[in-house]
């Protein structure tokens, strides 16, 4: 049909408006120039604060940011949390994004803006496939809830802001939280790490020093434990030198239970190790070839990665 | 108002009236053009293998299509095919990134097949012309095809894939491309 200059068709005015919120949003996407090759994408989060994905960033020295208006500002690392992906970076730049008031729903149109040179902002669509949480990565961070992604994460886009369709941002992208699978952090938990990590520089995590696995406790042993506890976590190493190993823990012990809560899982274990438990003490209770432990441990702080 | 699914099945119609299947002469090359003035098809030049090609136009008929130019560098080639019908209108601006596309062609051997995506970003190659990248699948066949906007007016010429995006040859540089060899 040709084109009526006063009357857009419906096709015509939904790629406006996405063209439109691709542009007012990219004002704030920026270039995070911190390895080799392709730059990584990042937003501008707060006024001198820009936002990116942690597994992205492949040094800490002579970084710089290429802006919307191409200029390459140095800038430093305020913190980065590798348990959920996030760094942080403080400079010089005007501006900060704008963001969306509610949260976006299973299906919604969404678009990720990255930038990764100086050759413009580029675009991908897609849709909120699904939102899952509580969620604990695989590295121990425990994320509140998750934007599962219908499109592809393309090459220097992790850290690039997720937007609705008006341009407004909902989520920072990354392919390194579901090994491969699209994800993005919600503003809010975005905000919650972004606050830890200008004012400490890290996400504190607690630490025993262990590897563990889960395990099933025989019947006739389980009845030591109230409640009857059905499975336990067996050192599989100790790090002599760790908090539990300085308390005495040794291999094949199993941990039936840590500071009067039941571990069966080793997602149960991270959920009693958050920043609040780290240099208190916690009493472990278990087996030692089937006789009962009990161990008191003073938790440790997880090294950064 | 119309709905939009209607209106894109309107466009995409309008798109694959004037792209083409082109048959290379060595068996198993084949895959789209586009109809880029009367009588005239751009494709890109990794279709046509010989100094003649196989041109199915939308209306069913097939033609010996003569070679009349090709440059290997750009990707592109043009061919004589005596048609009658009417070339597709041409966007005269670069489109915007974010704005919707489609892309028109055959590929595996389906007739006219539709795709839609957004334009992600245009790439300036250190050598060579720049392109226009769109988020979107293209497969085996798709080359030479139309890459259209939501206005039906064709904004470039379909390539290949790259780093799982489409790319597409863009239409200032097709047209620089047929001025010279027409």
């Amino acid at each position: 049909m040709p084109a009526s200059a006063s009357r857009k068709t419906g096709l015509e005015q939904l790629s406006d408006d996405l063209a439109a919120a691709v542009e007012r949003a990219a004002q704030t996407v920026v270039a995070v120039n911190g390895r080799p090759r392709i730059a990584a994408s990042g937003v501008l989060w707060r006024a001198g604060v820009v936002v990116t994905a942690h597994h992205t960033l492949r040094r800490e020295e002579d970084l710089t940011v290429t802006l919307a208006d191409n200029r390459t500002v140095p800038a430093t690392v305020a913190g980065r949390d590798g348990a959920t992906d996030l760094a942080v970076l403080k400079l010089d730049a005007p501006g900060s994004a704008e963001f969306a008031d509610g949260a976006v729903k299973v299906g919604h149109l969404v678009l990720q803006v990255g930038r990764t040179g100086s050759a413009g902002h580029s675009a991908s669509l897609g849709l909120v496939g699904a939102i899952v949480g509580p969620w604990r990565t695989w590295r121990g961070g425990e994320i509140e809830s998750l934007i599962q992604l219908d499109l592809a994460i393309h090459d220097g886009f992790s850290g690039s802001p997720l937007i609705d369709t008006s341009g407004k941002v909902v989520g920072l992208n990354t392919s390194g939280l579901g090994r491969g699978v699209a994800l993005a952090l919600p503003v809010p938990v975005v905000n919650r790490v972004v606050d830890g990590l200008l004012a400490k520089g890290r996400i504190a995590r607690g630490y025993l020093g262990v590897g563990l696995q889960a395990v099933e406790v025989p019947a006739a042993l389980a009845a030591k434990f109230a409640p009857p506890a059905r499975s336990g976590l067996i050192a599989l190493t100790v790090d002599a030198d760790g908090p539990a190993g300085r308390a005495g823990l040794q291999l094949g012990d199993v941990i039936v239970t840590v500071a009067g809560q039941p571990v069966a899982d080793v997602r149960d274990l991270f959920a009693l190790l958050g920043p609040e438990r780290v240099g208190a003490t916690v009493v472990l209770t278990g087996l030692r070839g089937g006789a009962p432990l009990e161990l008191k441990v003073t938790v440790g702080e997880r090294p950064t990665q | 108002m119309i709905p939009i699914t209607t209106e894109l099945a309107g466009i995409a119609a309008r798109v694959r009236a004037a792209t083409v299947q082109v048959q290379g002469r060595r068996r198993g090359t084949w895959g789209s053009g586009v109809l880029w003035r009367p009588g005239v098809v751009v494709t890109n030049a990794h279709v046509v293998t010989g100094r003649s090609a196989r041109v199915e136009t939308a209306d069913g008929t097939v033609h010996d299509a003569r070679l009349l130019a090709t440059d290997e560098g750009q990707d592109l080639a043009l061919l004589a095919v005596s048609t009658e019908l009417p070339p597709p209108a041409l966007a005269r601006d670069e489109p915007r990134v974010g704005a919707l596309v489609v892309a028109v062609g055959n590929p595996l051997g389906l007739s006219g097949a539709v795709t839609a995506g957004i334009v992600h970003g245009r790439l300036t190659p250190r050598r060579g012309p720049p392109i226009i990248l769109a988020d979107l699948q293209l497969l085996p066949g798709n080359s030479g095809g139309p890459l259209a906007d939501v206005l039906g007016r064709v904004v470039g010429v379909n390539t290949m894939m790259v780093r799982g995006l489409a790319a597409a040859i863009p239409c200032e540089v097709v047209e620089r491309f047929v001025e010279r060899a027409a």
